[in-house]
């Protein structure tokens, strides 16, 4: 042990940095997101059975379970969006010196919060 | 055969062989196609996904309409539709290039993407059949 390897070093040996975690929350996300599709299909399905399975999904939905789901899913979706677009910039060659890198970090953390803000700003003064 | 053992001949031979080994090996036989795959479903994704954001924005907010009554109209049948087989597609790539990272058995990585995409099959014949259920029941 006398250097950082890599990130699986954690937590002793190695010192995190934005560009990092910004990389492994985009995995994460992408992860939450992909189990989200089966509450997606689920949902789905539940409108199209209608009744008592709609109503049962709607109320689970409603709860606080439910909405604790969404707002995470709102998260996810919308941090693994900011950073997609992120990622696509750097697949066409944009943005790879380093300060360009921090700041569209983060750009990242800051439009993914004000999505969210905004997404459920909206729901709760629409309601 | 005159193998002067030259440089053009030699670099020829390890290209050859490295190249044979790629076809059988990992996911240098269709890598640029995947990596190509998880781009454009990506893009389409950015207005699929906003699309479908606002519109469950609208739904959970709207006391005239229901969701059996948005997914009746062409558009968003179509839309949701596409959006699902979207994101099932840019899972199962994303998915796979995470497990490829970090399953090290050979049996268990053949495993966890046969369930991946099983999983990704299902789930699109349902949700697929559900919209289309909804949309010309209406």
């Amino acid at each position: 042990m006398e250097r950082p390897l890599s990130p699986f070093m954690f937590p002793a040996w190695y010192r995190f940095q934005i560009t990092s975690v910004l990389s492994i929350l985009h995995r994460l996300t992408g992860i939450a997101l992909a189990i989200g599709s089966i509450l997606l299909a689920w949902w789905l399905v539940a409108v199209a059975a209608g009744g008592e399975v709609f109503a049962a999904t709607h109320a689970f939905i409603a709860s606080p379970i439910g909405v604790t789901l969404l707002l995470g899913w709102s998260v996810a979706f919308f941090y693994h969006l900011c950073s997609g677009i992120r990622h696509l910039a750097w697949d066409a060659g944009y943005g790879f010196d380093i300060s360009t890198t921090y700041r569209s970090g983060y750009a990242v953390l800051a439009a993914t919060i004000a999505l969210t803000v905004l997404a459920w700003l909206y729901v709760w003064l629409a309601a | 055969m005159a193998n002067t053992g030259s440089l053009p001949n030699a670099t020829a031979e390890r290209d050859q062989s490295i190249l044979r080994r790629v076809r059988h090996l990992g996911s240098a036989r269709n890598g640029s196609q995947e990596w190509r795959l998880q781009r454009r479903t990506a893009l389409a994704l950015i207005p699929l996904g906003l699309y479908f954001v606002a519109s469950m924005l609208r739904l959970a907010t709207s006391d005239h309409m229901s969701a059996a009554e948005w997914l009746a109209s062409p558009v968003p049948a179509l839309l949701t539709i596409l959006f699902v087989l979207t994101v099932l597609a840019h899972a199962v790539v994303g998915l796979r290039s995470i497990l490829v990272d970090y399953v090290h058995t050979r049996a268990w990585l053949v495993a966890a993407e046969l369930a991946v995409r099983c999983a990704a099959v299902l789930l699109a014949g349902a949700s697929v059949l559900a919209v289309l259920k909804i949309f010309l029941g209406r």
